[in-house]
């Protein structure tokens, strides 16, 4: 992937930025990288079992559920010419994502519930991708509803579901199954995984809006 | 004919594009019921040119830092008066409902109706507000509403005053919270040289993993969750993210505890 290289079985990002929560910072063949562990950031996962999206990085993206910005500040690095709305509701974790949106150029951030997209209605612009990462019973409609407000025609998603936060008492391949279904009503599935053995009960979902 | 506008970050659009005098105030207000049928970043770059992106970030910054700041000054607050709000409402539908039976022993009569209505009001506010303390405490609070569930962890935030007392509080006052009237007979029973029994568990008793045990292994339990909401309040004060694992280690104990 863009601005994405392997070092052994780790990936890390093109960056010339500084750390942002404690990542190995190095140098190779004259540029630097910002070492992505697996274990932090599920879209990092995602790439060492072996899946890619295409972004070119131009992208104007929504992240849905941007916390302290972990995986935001490399996604950063990878659209590095396209615009993130890092959307967020928690106050702790938004405090360090806004440390991070005064560095980084390509970031804006937004301090609002991600189950209410008409509250940033006139914010946030037409988006090319829209991805999601919010433990959240109802996330699957979340998706849709900022789909419907934002997302292009043939705009992607790319979903991260744990399956314990949709329904505790179900088995995990039940409620994937059942996310799939729902899912696959508004957008074609491109790619599904699971997400182990880095996040343990989670799975990624990238598709396309029909 | 109804005349259409749109609240934009950066101003009006109805008939004509008002561009707004305070960025900051029309950032607060761009709020549309349904999506915008144009993109608004292509108008903004007809208004800003290059400097949109700029300008959005700038003002998206200011505007959520003073708001970020505000709100962690006062959730804990809001929780706390959520929690005795939702007490004396219970308390009040109590009352009714035996008021009302009192009444339908002695007369049928339409004030019954009444009582009803305001029984099934009371009933409604309170499942507002256990929805707003499960939003909130979500927020402020993840790792609690994780092992503890949205209300017990809710009801503990206001025993101890704040998620910061919480945190500081040792687990073994945690276990026992909300039991401190059985607690206090059983010490003056003690020191009076007498059998007592001292309880093991207070608001964190209806936890379904302390209730789903049978009662001699509900102490194990109590203290157990309790060591682990003293972790979890801990990281959500400090942290305020999510720590995948530590239900897996309750859930985990439970378990345990119920093969046994």
């Amino acid at each position: 992937m863009r601005n994405v290289r392997f070092f052994g079985n780790v990936p890390a990002t093109k960056s010339r930025y500084g750390s942002h929560y404690g990542e190995k910072i190095f140098e190779y063949r004259g540029e630097r990288y910002r070492e992505w562990i697996p274990w932090r950031s599920k879209l990092s996962a995602m790439l060492v079992k072996g899946h890619e999206i295409d972004l070119k990085g131009n992208e104007k993206i929504l992240y849905l559920g941007a916390a302290s910005g972990t995986t935001i500040s490399h996604l950063a690095d990878i659209v590095d010419e396209g615009i993130l709305y890092a959307v967020e509701y928690s106050a702790k974790p938004f405090k360090k994502l806004l440390e991070l949106a005064k560095i980084r150029e390509n970031i804006i951030p937004i301090f609002h519930d991600a189950s209410k997209p008409w509250e940033y209605s006139g914010i946030v612009e037409k988006v090319d991708l829209i991805y999601q990462d919010i433990s959240q019973k109802n996330q699957v409609e979340i998706l849709k509803l900022n789909s419907h407000f934002f997302l292009k025609d043939r705009g992607r998603i790319l979903m991260m579901v744990k399956a314990k936060s949709i329904d505790s008492t179900a088995e995990d391949e039940e409620i994937f199954r059942r996310v799939l279904e729902e899912l696959s009503k508004s957008f074609d599935i491109l790619l599904t995984d699971s997400l182990e053995p880095f996040h343990k009960g989670h799975i990624f979902v990238y598709g396309r809006k029909v | 004919m109804l005349k259409l506008r749109y609240n934009l970050w950066f101003g009006e659009l109805g008939e004509v594009l008002e561009v707004s005098k305070d960025l900051r105030k029309s950032f607060e207000g761009a709020k549309n019921p349904t999506p915008l049928p144009f993109n608004v970043s292509e108008l903004g770059l007809k208004v800003f040119g290059k400097d949109y992106y700029g300008l959005l970030r700038k003002i998206a910054i200011e505007v959520s830092e003073e708001k970020v700041e505000k709100e962690l000054r006062s959730d804990d607050k809001y929780v706390v008066a959520l929690v005795k709000a939702l007490e004396e409402i219970e308390e009040a539908m109590n009352n009714l409902k035996e008021k009302k039976e009192e009444l339908e022993e002695v007369r049928e009569t339409e004030i019954l109706e009444n009582f009803s209505g305001s029984i099934s009001n009371l009933e409604r506010l309170k499942e507002r507000i256990e929805e707003e303390i499960e939003v909130v405490m979500q927020r402020i609070s993840p790792n609690l509403v994780e092992i503890a569930g949205a209300k017990i962890g809710a009801k503990l935030i206001e025993k101890f005053g704040s998620l910061e007392n919480l945190a500081k509080a040792p687990a073994s006052k945690i276990q026992i919270v909300g039991a401190e009237k059985s607690l206090y007979k059983a010490i003056a029973r003690i020191k009076r040289g007498k059998e007592a029994k001292i309880p093991k568990h207070g608001i964190i008793f209806t936890h379904p993993f302390i209730r789903g045990l049978p009662k001699n292994k509900r102490g194990k339990m109590a203290r157990f969750l309790a060591s682990k909401i003293s972790i979890a309040a801990k990281i959500d004060l400090f942290r305020g993210e999510l720590e995948e694992g530590l239900y897996d280690s309750v859930k985990k104990r439970f378990e345990e505890l119920r093969r046994l």
